[in-house]
Parts: C-alpha cells; structure tokens; sequence
C-alpha cells in the first residue's frame, strides 16, 4: 500500500501548471463549486431512477426514468475531472487521507453495483410496463446506489477534517476553525 | 447594532460545542449532512427541472411529484443543519452579504418550484415556453446557491464578535 501511495503522490506531483492555476485567488473556490454542483447533477438524477427501483413512482415503466441516468454520468465526469485538479494541487491531503480512502472504496463499489446491475438484470428491466416492481436484487441496487452516493458525499465532505499534519481530529484546541477558517 | 445578538447567540452551549467538540458528529458532521440534504432537495428539483425542459418525456409529468417527500426530507434536513452551523459562527455568516445571497437564491429556487409542480400536476406532456425558461431558472438558482454556499468558506468580514477573518 505505501508504495502505491508514493508512487500516486509521485504522479500527482507533475503537475505544476495546475497547482499553480489552482492556487490563485479564484482557483479552487471555483473549482469546488463546480465540484458541488456536479454532486447534485450525480445524485439527483440517480437518486430519481434509484427511487423508481425501489418502488417510488410505480406507475410510470421503470425503463422512462432510464433517459435520466446519462445526466448521472455527466455528473460523474464532470467530478472526476473536477476532483483530479485538487489531486493535482495537493496530493497528499488526498493519498494519506482515511476519509477519501472511504470515499473511493464507495465510488468503487457503486461502479461495481453499476456494472454488475448492467450485466444481469437490466434487459429484463427494459421490458418491465407501468405498475411493475422489478426483481429482489433491483431494489438491492438501488437502495445500494442512494447508500453509497450518501456516503461518498458524507466522505468527500469529511476530507476537510482528517487533513494530515493539517487538522486533527480529537484536538480539542481550535479544532473546526483550523480545519475550516484559514 | 446586532452586536448584543451576536454576542449572545456565540455564549450559548451549543454555539460552543458547535465550535469546540472534537467529536465527528458536531461540526464535521452536521456539515455532511447539510451536504446530502443539499443533493435531495436541489438535486431531485434538477431532476423534476430536466422533465420540464424534455428529458425523459416517458415519464408522465405527474409521476414526478411522488418524488416530493424525499425532497422536503432534503429540505428540512437542511434548515436544521443550516441553523445548527449557523449557530457555530453566528457573526462570520450574519455580517457577509454571500450569506444573505445564498437564502435569496434558496428562496428563488423554493418559489419557483410551485408553479413547476403545478404545471407538473397538469396532466399535459409539454411545456410551454415560460414553464422552460421557469425550469432554466431554477436550475440557475440552485447552481447559484450551491456556489454560494461553498464560497462561504472563503468570504468573510468578522470571524466572531471579537476576532477579525
């Protein structure tokens, strides 16, 4: 694991040009707000097709609110490249950081629960008409979809506050203010 | 002028132990949570928002609405949040005019949303020209707020009643 961990440290290292445009006065404020309203694109529209698997809206055919899912992936990409810029700026804060290993353990499981819903139930899915309720293993996905989303947004959220050698969490002097106020 | 108020609000208990628990569930958490209150009342708006401007015209727009509690489920999770970390830092947020921008954007969003879920309750599948551009609109406004809030973190005039930025 450490290994991998200089090695990504090392690579995200490289990028001065970034870093510096990152680090002038309207950089990263902007690129956090695109950051957030990316989040909301994300979970917005995966948080409407995760609800009519489980159950929510039953009277539209589950396949209506599939047109909404590439508004998902926009927000994804839009995150993942977004999110790289702060990668690039200061590595670190990321690599060593246990809420951000949290965070892209869950990405990585809801791209697995994505592929795998993929792969198995979803041409079933596409035939199912109004009033259906789907396979067990449907709502399974979609109740792990809304689980993990929340998770990596209470994740990414918390990054803030297990920032190495930056704050500490447990110290009670000034704890919120140097992690939040600079 | 709002001094004493200030002053008073930053004295209580839970303003304190807003601002000094070392524990993950007061500040950071409470903020986590704000977040994924955020990403249901504004992100499922964007989604009842895009149905309005022609994505996904399979879904009858009165299907929409049932996904109303999950969006006042984001919303009060976020006025109870919102007023929590208010109270950590009651001068930082009532002394800088980005704050103030941010409910302005928030009511703008909430307002709009009325007609939205009028015309969704209509019964028919398209919408006119007013309804989209009404649609755009709140799109723009939650953006806004959004982007307003995160830059929150990097505005300020007064920290407390006695400490500067």
């Amino acid at each position: 694991m450490v290994p991998f961990q200089l090695a990504l440290e090392r690579f995200f290292q490289d990028f001065p040009n970034v870093a510096a445009l990152m680090e002038t006065a309207w950089g990263w404020p902007i690129l956090e707000c695109i950051h957030f309203i990316g989040l909301t694109l994300l979970f917005g529209s995966i948080a409407a097709w995760d609800l009519r698997l489980l159950g929510v809206a039953r009277e539209v055919p589950i396949i209506a609110f599939h047109r909404l899912v590439p508004y998902a992936v926009a927000g994804f990409a839009i995150n993942a490249a977004s999110g790289m810029f702060f990668l690039m700026t200061t590595p670190n804060q990321y690599i060593y950081n246990p809420a951000f290993h949290l965070k892209m353990l869950c990405v990585g499981i809801a791209g697995a629960n994505v592929l795998v819903f993929y792969l198995t139930i979803f041409r079933g899915i596409a035939r199912l008409g109004p009033g259906a309720r789907g396979p067990a293993f449907a709502r399974f996905s979609g109740l792990a979809s809304l689980v993990l989303w929340s998770i990596v947004i209470v994740c990414g959220r918390m990054i803030t506050f297990y920032r190495p050698e930056v704050c500490q969490p447990g110290d009670p002097v000034g704890f919120v203010a140097t992690c939040i106020v600079r | 002028m709002f001094e004493p108020l200030y002053l008073w609000l930053e004295s209580s208990a839970f303003s304190i132990w807003m601002r000094e628990s070392p524990s993950m569930f007061a500040f950071p958490g409470i903020l986590a949570a704000h977040t994924v209150g955020l990403a249901f009342i504004a992100g499922l708006s964007a989604a009842l928002d895009l149905r309005v401007l022609g994505v996904a015209r399979g879904v009858p727009p009165a299907a929409l609405t049932r996904f109303l509690p999950y969006m006042w489920f984001g919303l009060w999770v976020n006025i109870v949040s919102g007023l929590a970390v208010l109270m950590a830092y009651p001068t930082k947020a009532l002394t800088n005019p980005v704050f103030y921008l941010k409910l302005g954007l928030i009511a703008a969003g909430l307002v709009m949303l009325k007609p939205l879920l009028r015309w969704a309750r209509g019964g028919s599948n398209d919408a006119s020209a007013t309804t989209r551009l009404l649609a755009a609109c709140s799109l723009a406004a939650w953006a806004a707020a959004i982007a307003a809030g995160r830059l929150l973190a990097y505005t300020c005039n007064r920290l407390t009643v006695d400490s500067p930025c």
